[in-house]
């Protein structure tokens, strides 16, 4: 009985103190609520971001799933298997597509991006986008047998008729290895365009088609101009680079039976004149890309789009064997789009020169060739087409599962289940929004768009009035920890870069309502890993250039001997592991167009697969920042160094890795705090 | 049968005598029957070209035979020889710059780089990407020579010489500070399968290994500027001008001779003592056992043993192929010639020979 009258006062004093300190403790967290969203009436949820944006641990672990995220898939010729790239788990799945079953689940490497099968159907070969090598599987044993290193990122996959070769397209570093399958290694390695990603053999066998992501290096404040590079299989040489004008993120292409055409999906970006122009239609359009292949064949360009309906990131493209449709998959509106191509030709053929220009931006003419519109689960990616072409396969990337249509009635017919985790974690009900277009004014674009692969799409966009303010995008990759955001700074938190200013001035719609808005930022918190620098940091071990780089870079005192004012220094703003110091900076390179303001020191991860640079996009390469954007030493103290030193300086940021290197390996900055000799 | 064999014979010792004299004749062209067969080959039957015939401007630097296609430097454009007639890229096509100074094809990708006074461009698949000091690592943007070595590319540059892995995209600068030159002023660039070759204004050949990526350089040991004191002592000056390496010889261009390195022994050649049109030799192209030599007063050819130059006369179409081995001398007139004596570049492959020079680009053929 003794026991519960001591209990009682306790209870009393617990229930006064949290009486006492409830309202200021509810008033500083709304405060802070406040703070964080910018906005007054965020739910105090404090799980959402102390829980859910755990990066890592035990509660990371528990509160997130290894999903599998089907991004690719090809058939076997009779089409009884099909085989499935993984891509976030690292796995290729092996479905038999009678009973609907994932029968085997084979281990590849990192990141796998594309899959492609021997014409005997006995080998697969997957490219591991973040491994640098193909995993060579054998089909009778359902395992991986032997890896063939390639360049860097490799993607797309295109294997010769006679099997001897495989075309590697190496994303990150822009060309295309030419794989010797007898030897075993490569042959050549041929520059693409820039950002390459999918690789596709002519039904002749004779040429491989690459189509590109970014746009070629462009003289400042010109539309983009992306490249299809045609490699030529008999010679192995590139024997032509098509341009697209005023188009980018070429994701797949695809040829019909007889090969005379080849066509190419894309988005048409109107990045140089104001982002307000979403309203009017004029921000993203979507659609394909038309190569002739003959003597003297026109390339045309013609949208997917419809006036007020946007079919936003189009990225896989499927001809039936016969062809007479193709079917686009539009990842950012969760549709496939259906064209019948003899009305395409029919247009082609009775449309004048000139219109067949216009119509590259017209919105009213893909009634004409568009017959309908399927709609699928989250994010539909790679198509694959049953050898009879009856039924087409729908990669649904964020449901873990395959669509199956009806090439017939054009309906969905069935799916067959990847077994991913069936749990849908609140990062990945991000990751769903961010690759969705629906919180754009009538679809136009999703963040995806813009960010691809939640990178940056290497564009500069105008987003406040005429030519003011021209504004080089930024990498999404691993920047929960690097704010403020945007080039002004002026955004404290991912909530506030997301939230009501967000659609208020770029996306001309309804804002993400708050749950949205928090699972949109865990997404972006938790969700959006660095890419490893195998490029030019591939062990660790830094090359002689990049070592003398990195004693640059941690310099104090010129080529003359004069001390180096610290605010001048290269890691006094550019400190690991983020190699930025949060703070903003005068840099001497505000253009005369732009409002007067420091800028945010940016993060330097991975910096080599960022161009253009500065804020504006000003600087496509890394030396013309020093060679010409810094001719009062506003940006370091450069002018002292000969051409080697700038060279070596550039080969050291070149070599600079994801951050938790940095924070993994702490010793790596602190070593090189060593004068320069 | 006996008689019917004996005119085959006939007939064919004939036909044989018949094309022999014809032979003879072309070569001999009147000079009584005193030729001696040259080892080398040799060319004629030259077709020029110059502003008034197709070429954007008289002056052509360089010349690279590009299968059925040949390119030319020139001080106008980029110059394009394909089915008869010519096309000419500008700075406003993508060039660098319109000075063309040096051009290679690669035998890995079919690109063809160009060197120029503005930096260097890549010519693949019909577009133009240029690199320059400015925008890459490239050393310097004054290009005198360059050449493609598989995926490595390297640039004999004014400002050093410039290495370009085509793979790592890194690119690594040669200068004083890291090799063992006189200066930074670079003027050709070699490679054979285990070495790179520079001619460093000033520093000879700087030899690079490209395993251990060690230099050494190749001077004239006897430090004289005037003259070449002790022969066969070393590359003949230290002034070099070009290297071409091929068939396992290293030869060394200068404005005061030629040099012929064997990997053991140097071997000196001048105007006076062999067949050599000039000291003064502005380029070298060497293809299998022949080194063809680029001087202001003729081509001259030479596979370590016999000589033959060529010579336009100086009022006329008309020239002069001159041949040595050893101290006999055999001078014969030609009814064609190259366009000018002064020439700065060379190519051969297969019958066909180019030569730039600095009045327009000559085409010739093998006749014997």
């Amino acid at each position: 009985m003794k026991k519960y009258y001591l209990i009682i006062p306790i209870i009393g004093i617990l229930y006064l103190a949290g009486h006492l300190i409830s309202k200021p403790a509810k008033k500083w967290a709304r405060a802070h609520v406040n703070y964080i969203t910018e906005v007054d009436d965020h739910p105090l949820n404090c799980l959402n971001c102390h829980l859910y944006e755990k990066e890592e641990g035990p509660i990371y672990k528990i509160l997130n799933r290894q999903y599998i995220s089907p991004l690719n898939l090809t058939l076997s010729k009779e089409g009884n298997k099909m085989y499935v790239v993984g891509q976030e788990g690292n796995v290729l799945l092996e479905v038999d597509v009678t009973s609907g079953k994932v029968i085997h689940k084979i281990k590849v490497g990192e990141h796998p991006h594309s899959v492609v099968l021997n014409s005997n159907n006995t080998l697969a070969y997957v490219s591991n986008q973040w491994s640098d090598y193909i995993s060579v599987i054998d089909l009778g044993t359902s395992k991986e047998i032997d890896s063939l290193k390639t360049g860097n990122g490799p993607a797309g996959l295109a294997i010769s008729n006679d099997n001897n070769y495989l075309y590697v397209v190496n994303s990150f570093s822009s060309d295309i290895s030419v794989l010797d399958l007898n030897l075993k290694k490569e042959k050549k390695r041929l520059a693409a365009g820039n950002n390459p990603t999918c690789a596709k053999i002519s039904p002749d066998g004779n040429n491989v088609f690459v189509t590109s992501r970014r746009t070629l290096p462009m003289p400042y404040n010109t539309p983009p101009m992306t490249e299809l590079t045609v490699l030529n299989t008999n010679s192995q040489y590139v024997t032509d680079r098509i341009i697209f004008e005023k188009a980018y993120v070429m994701e797949n292409v695809a040829f019909t039976p007889s090969g005379d055409l080849a066509i190419a999906t894309l988005i048409r970006p109107k990045n140089l004149i104001p982002s307000i122009q979403v309203e009017k239609g004029w921000m993203m359009n979507h659609g394909i890309g038309i190569i002739e292949r003959k003597e003297g064949g026109r390339i045309f360009q013609f949208l997917l789009d419809e006036p007020n309906a946007y079919y936003s990131d189009p990225f896989d493209i499927a001809i039936t064997p016969d062809g007479k449709k193709a079917f686009i998959s539009n990842a950012g509106v969760n549709v496939i789009s259906v064209i019948d191509i003899d009305s395409l030709r029919d247009f082609i053929a009775n449309t004048s020169e000139d219109s067949l220009k216009m119509y590259a931006n017209h919105l009213g003419i893909s009634s004409k060739y568009v017959i309908t519109r399927i709609a699928t689960g989250a994010n539909p990616k790679g198509l694959s087409l049953s050898p009879d072409g009856k039924l087409l396969y729908v990669a649904e990337r964020l449901e873990d599962r395959i669509a199956i249509i009806n090439t017939d009635n054009l309906e969905v017919s069935g799916h067959i289940d990847l077994k991913g985790p069936s749990k849908i974690t609140m990062s990945r009900r991000g990751r769903r929004l961010f690759n969705n277009a629906g919180r754009t004014f009538e679809n136009q674009y999703s963040c995806y768009t813009c960010h691809p692969d939640a990178h940056e799409d290497g564009l500069v966009y105008n987003m406040a009035a005429i030519g003011r303010n021209i504004t080089n995008v930024q990498t999404l990759r691993d920047i929960g920890d690097t704010p403020p955001f945007k080039w002004n700074g002026k955004n404290q938190s991912i909530h506030k870069q997301d939230g009501m200013r967000f659609s208020k001035y770029l996306t001309r719609t309804e804002s993400f309502n708050y749950d949205d808005l928090d699972a949109l930022v865990c997404y972006i918190r938790t969700g959006i890993k660095d890419i490893p620098n195998l490029m030019y940091n591939p062990d660790e071990n830094l090359t002689p250039a990049q070592q003398r780089g990195k004693a640059i870079f941690y310099r104090t005192h010129d080529n003359f001997g004069n001390e180096i004012p610290a605010s001048n220094r290269c890691y006094t703003c550019h400190p690991p592991p983020y190699f930025t110091n949060l703070q903003m900076a005068d840099v001497g390179t505000l253009a005369a167009t732009d409002d007067s303001m420091l800028f945010d020191t940016p993060q330097l991860n991975n910096i080599f697969a960022s161009s253009p640079y500065l804020h504006d996009g000003s600087a496509p390469t890394l030396e013309e920042i020093w060679t010409k954007f810094n001719p009062e030493d506003k940006h370091g103290v450069a002018n002292d160094m000969l051409k080697d030193q700038l060279n070596d300086l550039v080969e050291y940021l070149k070599s600079i890795r994801e951050a938790d290197y940095y924070v993994e390996n702490p010793e790596t900055a602190s070593d090189s705090l060593l004068s320069y000799h | 049968m006996k008689t019917t064999n004996l005119k085959h014979l006939l007939i064919t010792a004939l036909v044989f005598v018949f094309f022999w004299a014809a032979d003879f004749e072309i070569f001999c062209q009147g000079t009584g029957g005193s030729f001696k067969p040259a080892p080398v080959p040799t060319y004629g039957n030259w077709k020029s070209y110059s502003k008034k015939n197709g070429l954007p401007a008289d002056k052509a630097y360089c010349v690279r035979i590009d299968g059925n296609r040949v390119w030319v430097g020139t001080s106008a454009g980029l110059a394009l020889f394909e089915n008869g007639t010519w096309k000419t890229y500008t700075v406003d096509d993508g060039l660098a710059h319109n000075h063309v100074i040096s051009i290679d094809v690669s035998e890995l990708s079919g690109d063809l780089w160009i060197g120029t006074m503005g930096g260097v461009s890549q010519l693949s698949a019909g577009k133009f990407v240029t690199y320059t000091q400015f925008n890459s690592g490239l050393a310097n943007d004054v290009i005198y020579s360059i050449v493609c070595d598989g995926k490595d590319i390297w640039a004999a540059t004014g400002g050093g010489a410039s290495h370009y892995d085509t793979y790592t995209r890194e690119w690594e600068i040669y200068t004083e500070r890291n090799a063992p030159m006189h200066e930074p002023w670079t003027y050709g660039v070699c490679a054979s399968e285990e070495k790179v070759y520079i001619a460093a204004w000033g520093g000879g050949v700087i030899e690079q290994d490209k395993k251990t990526k060690r230099f050494r350089d190749h001077v004239d040991p006897d430090g004289e500027m005037e003259i070449d004191l002790f022969p066969d002592d070393g590359v003949v000056h230290d002034i070099t001008t070009a290297v071409s390496y091929a068939d396992d010889i290293l030869w060394v261009a200068t404005y005061f001779g030629l040099s012929r390195y064997d990997g053991t022994r140097w071997k000196g050649f001048f105007d006076h003592d062999s067949g050599l049109a000039s000291n003064f030799i502005n380029n070298l192209r060497a293809i299998g056992p022949v080194v063809f030599l680029c001087t202001d007063k003729g081509l001259s050819s030479f596979n370590g043993e016999s000589w033959v130059t060529y010579k336009k006369d100086e009022n006329g179409t008309s020239g002069k192929v001159i041949y040595r081995k050893g101290d006999d001398i055999t001078e014969n007139t030609a009814p064609t010639a190259i366009a000018h004596n002064f020439v700065i570049g060379v190519d051969v492959k297969g019958d066909d020979i180019w030569v730039a020079t600095s009045k327009g680009v000559s085409h010739g053929t093998k006749i014997k």
